[in-house]
């Protein structure tokens, strides 16, 4: 059967346990499904289609099953993973400082070239906050990835991250492909298109 | 509710579906037309709501008209869940009602219940 989409991108989540992982990616759970048979066997991936510059692209979004509380994320999880985000909770330094260790056991078993973005969640806590915004920027900056804060309780900037970090793994992808197939004629394709105000599921739907 | 084939006839054409399949409680997209091949066999899938003391064994229905898809990537939108048995359910995508049908991981087919989805 002929692909019905240009792009297939595996995502990860990962981060201390308790930051907010499983909500971010999957829901908010306080919702009206909560007692059933799925919230009880619980969500291994979801598969999402968005439309990035006029693009389809399918992104498989998985969460860690919990492996991230005995710090034995393996090569396995991380194998064919395109893009991470390395979640932090504002309310929490020692997730923050933990995102340093986040980062070694990405280097130490991820491929080298996934790209990154960092989240400070929870970011609706501002009377709880223990790590400064500023901190989250020059932690970045200095890893050379982006950053954004988030809450994933009160769908704040949740679908702009995913977008942000579909958005940069695709223009990677068309780099590498100019490479290695220059075009004739010198032509350039630009790094930065047009941003597209995203219309599908993520700016429907409340909560990942 | 007991399936009935002939309310699904106009759902089919050429063994694919028509119209797109969508969650019943939130409209979310699941499959595009003509992206899955209407089959039929007899399948007990587990009831979408069920009460908490049966988490042991959950309550289940007959169900036997499915729309099958070979590569999980043609969905559009659509959730998987941990593996009971050898089998992941499936799940819409936004609000996670489920489940709306199976994957087999010995075939990687997986199968939607037309009773479960609407279509539109
Ligand atoms: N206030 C607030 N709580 C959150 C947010 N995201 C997650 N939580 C809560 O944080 C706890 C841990 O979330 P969970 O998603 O299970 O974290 P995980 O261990 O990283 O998967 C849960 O009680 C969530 O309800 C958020 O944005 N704001
Ligand atoms: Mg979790």
């Amino acid at each position: 059967m002929a692909k019905t989409y240009d792009y297939l991108f595996k995502l990860l989540l990962i981060g201390d346990s308790g930051v907010g992982k499983t909500c971010i990616l999957f829901r908010f759970s306080e919702d009206a499904f909560n007692t059933t048979f799925i919230s009880t066997i619980g969500i291994d991936f979801k598969i999402r289609t968005i439309d990035l510059d006029g693009k389809k692209i399918k992104l498989q979004i998985w969460d860690t099953a919990g492996q991230e509380r005995f710090r034995t994320i393996t090569t396995a999880y991380y194998r064919g993973a395109m893009g991470i985000m390395l979640v932090y909770d504002i309310t929490n330094e020692k997730s923050f400082e933990n995102i340093k260790n986040w980062i070694r056991n990405i280097e130490e078993n991820a491929s080298a070239d996934v790209e990154k973005m960092l989240l400070g969640n929870k970011c609706e806590l501002e009377e709880k906050r223990q790590v400064s915004k500023e901190r989250g920027e020059q932690l970045a900056i200095e890893y050379g990835i982006k950053f954004i804060e988030t809450s994933a309780k009160a769908s704040i900037r949740v679908e702009e991250a995913f977008f942000t970090l579909a958005r940069d793994i695709k223009a990677k992808m068309e780099k590498k492909l100019e490479a290695s197939n220059p075009p004739r004629g010198g032509h350039q394709i630009r790094a930065s298109e047009p941003q597209k105000k995203p219309t599908s599921w993520l700016s429907r739907c409340t909560i990942l | 509710m007991p399936d009935c084939s002939e309310n699904y006839e106009k759902e089919i054409s050429e063994g694919k579906n028509v119209r797109n399949v969508m969650c019943k409680y939130c409209n979310s997209v699941i499959l595009t037309p003509s992206s899955a091949s209407f089959t039929s066999f007899e399948y007990e899938l587990p009831l979408i709501r069920q009460s908490k003391t049966n988490d042991q064994n959950p309550k289940t229905e007959n169900v036997s008209l499915f729309w099958a898809v070979n590569d999980m990537f043609t969905f559009q939108n659509v959730g998987f869940s941990n593996t009971v048995g050898n089998n992941k359910y499936l799940t819409c995508a936004d609000c996670e009602a489920g489940p709306i049908g199976y994957h087999d991981m010995s075939n990687k087919m997986s199968y939607v219940a037309l009773t479960r989805v609407i279509h539109n």
